[in-house]
């Protein structure tokens, strides 16, 4: 248990990359890399994709990306209406793997677009929850 | 394997009818344009996202109350695109050797969900764990390919918009599609926001509705019809459900790519030799990027094929003439059976108004979700 703490509303409770929670509680960007063949997975992943080892380490990410897309979203599931309307953005990090995450909405809309330069950084909700967020 | 015959139900609110009775509307359709005794059926698959259905495990109430028992049924489940991989299914089924004759129900009761529950089920519509997390919506998905697309090409709200009026056009003359009125470009640009740049008038509805396709193996297929239509290829493909696990620019569906390819090795021909295609217009910009990855277009030029009427009857591949999910609604379990009804009418020459003249080849592409499927079938008079 503990990472229905994740994004702003949490589905999923039980997975065994849960200590994630506890990196971004510390303000830590993790990612997990397979101790054999040394991939690195983010989102974490707690086996290789590539060699099917189950056995990975932590280590953290940088944050620095580039915006590949996003979209203001305008109509939104129950638990996000009050939010409207708020963005969301894929980003390809420094590392290599991309990231879906939303975007600061505090953003000017007209100088947000493909390509820009961005930071993935850690942001709390309200209540205990914590995820991370696209800013400038 | 060959469809020797198809039927399909109303599309749209349906508050007068359950989903068995929906899908016996489709059956009993085909049963009659096949003109078989339905004793020859020998298996059903019944093709439905579970999860809208009140009853759980669909195909134990469809295979009875279409009268199938004792023979086998199975229900597939692949989101928007189950009717696609039911066809596949079918064709397996038959090709093997353990069927002669089977049918293939599309079906799927939506609009009894109330808009709190659709809003709910939609919002997991994504990788739960790493997506849904943030207020992912099927339309924001698709938005983010608009927006990729619209930065990278040039690609414009009135290219998209020229999407929704063609096919609303089309689904003017089709009684079975659920909006029957025509809309104007100026209509869908000012049509509310759902998620930037994707409009109201850009996304398909939630509709309830059956189609149904019979098939049977070429001995059968011979001896019970005189105007069989031919699975000449099938392709099918998956691709990660994270968007954040997909790569290249977003412009694209390689799922698409995949399948379509794999789809034209097996029938052994071009894209420029398809003479209708049905393709999966969730959204006026997917059917945007599937001419481009079905190979109708080059990569970015989806567009030019609107703005010259290309994919209008009478142009060089005329698409979705029956109005497609946008015009026709999308009970997301029958869209891929509805899709291949619709060709299998135009191989026929029997499509009335909405003839394609001379059509022999037919293509139909089924997405399936947020792209984690994807189907493309050719059929061949």
């Amino acid at each position: 248990l503990g990472f229905e703490k994740f994004g702003k509303f949490g589905y999923v409770s039980q997975t065994k990359v849960a200590p994630m929670i506890s990196f971004l509680e510390k303000d830590q960007l993790p990612a997990t890399r397979c101790k054999k063949c040394k991939t690195l997975h983010f989102p974490p992943r707690a086996d290789c994709q590539n060699c099917r080892n189950p056995s990975v380490d932590w280590v953290p990410l940088d944050g620095s990306c580039t915006l590949i897309t996003f979209t203001e979203v305008h109509f939104a599931p129950p638990q996000f209406q009050a939010e409207v309307p708020y963005l969301l953005g894929l980003a390809e990090l420094k590392e290599g793997p991309r990231v879906f995450a939303p975007v600061d909405n505090n953003i000017s809309r007209p100088t947000l677009r493909p390509g820009i330069h961005m930071v993935l950084r850690v942001v709390r909700r309200s209540g205990d929850g914590v995820y991370y967020q696209l800013q400038k | 394997v060959a469809i020797i015959g198809v039927g399909h139900s109303k599309f749209g609110k349906r508050s007068d009818a359950s989903l068995r009775e929906l899908a016996f509307e489709a059956y009993n359709d085909a049963i009659d344009d096949a003109e078989i005794e339905p004793s020859k059926i020998d298996g059903s698959v019944v093709c439905s996202a579970t999860h809208y259905d009140k009853q759980r495990s669909p195909a134990g109430v469809v295979a009875e109350y279409l009268g199938l028992n004792p023979e086998p049924t199975f229900n597939v489940e692949a989101a928007c695109a189950s009717s696609a991989v039911g066809l596949r299914t079918a064709w397996a089924l038959i090709s093997s050797g353990l069927h002669d004759t089977v049918a293939v129900v599309g079906v799927q009761k939506m609009t009894e969900l109330s808009s709190e529950e659709i809003q709910e089920l939609m919002g997991r519509a994504g990788d739960v764990m790493w997506e849904s997390p943030f207020g992912t919506t099927m339309p924001a998905y698709y938005a983010m390919y608009a927006t990729a697309h619209m930065s990278r090409y040039g690609t414009t709200e009135e290219d998209m918009a020229l999407v929704t009026v063609k096919n609303r056009k089309y689904g003017s003359k089709n009684p079975n599609a659920m909006f029957q009125k025509p809309v104007t470009v100026e209509e869908v640009l000012k049509s509310r926001m759902v998620s930037s740049p994707l409009k109201l008038f850009d996304c398909c509805a939630n509709a309830d509705g059956a189609a149904c396709l019979i098939l049977a193996n070429s001995e059968q297929a011979k001896k019970l019809s005189d105007s069989p239509v031919w699975i000449a290829g099938l392709g099918l493909a998956s691709s990660p459900m994270a968007l954040a696990g997909r790569k290249g620019p977003m412009t694209s569906f390689e799922v698409s790519k995949n399948a379509a390819k794999a789809a034209y090795e097996m029938a052994r021909i071009k894209p420029g030799d398809v003479d209708v295609a049905e393709v999966h217009d969730s959204f006026s910009i997917t059917e945007i990027l599937n001419y481009e990855d079905l190979g109708f277009a080059k990569p970015g030029r989806g567009p030019m094929l609107l703005r010259k009427h290309e994919t209008e009857l009478g142009g060089s591949i005329p698409v979705n003439v029956d109005g497609g999910l946008l015009a026709k609604g999308h009970p997301v379990g029958a869209t891929g059976a509805s899709q291949l009804f619709t060709l299998v009418k135009q191989l026929r020459g029997e499509a009335g108004d909405l003839q394609v003249d001379g059509a022999k080849i037919g293509l139909a592409q089924n997405i399936g979700g947020i792209g984690m499927y994807s189907g493309v079938s050719l059929l061949k008079a």
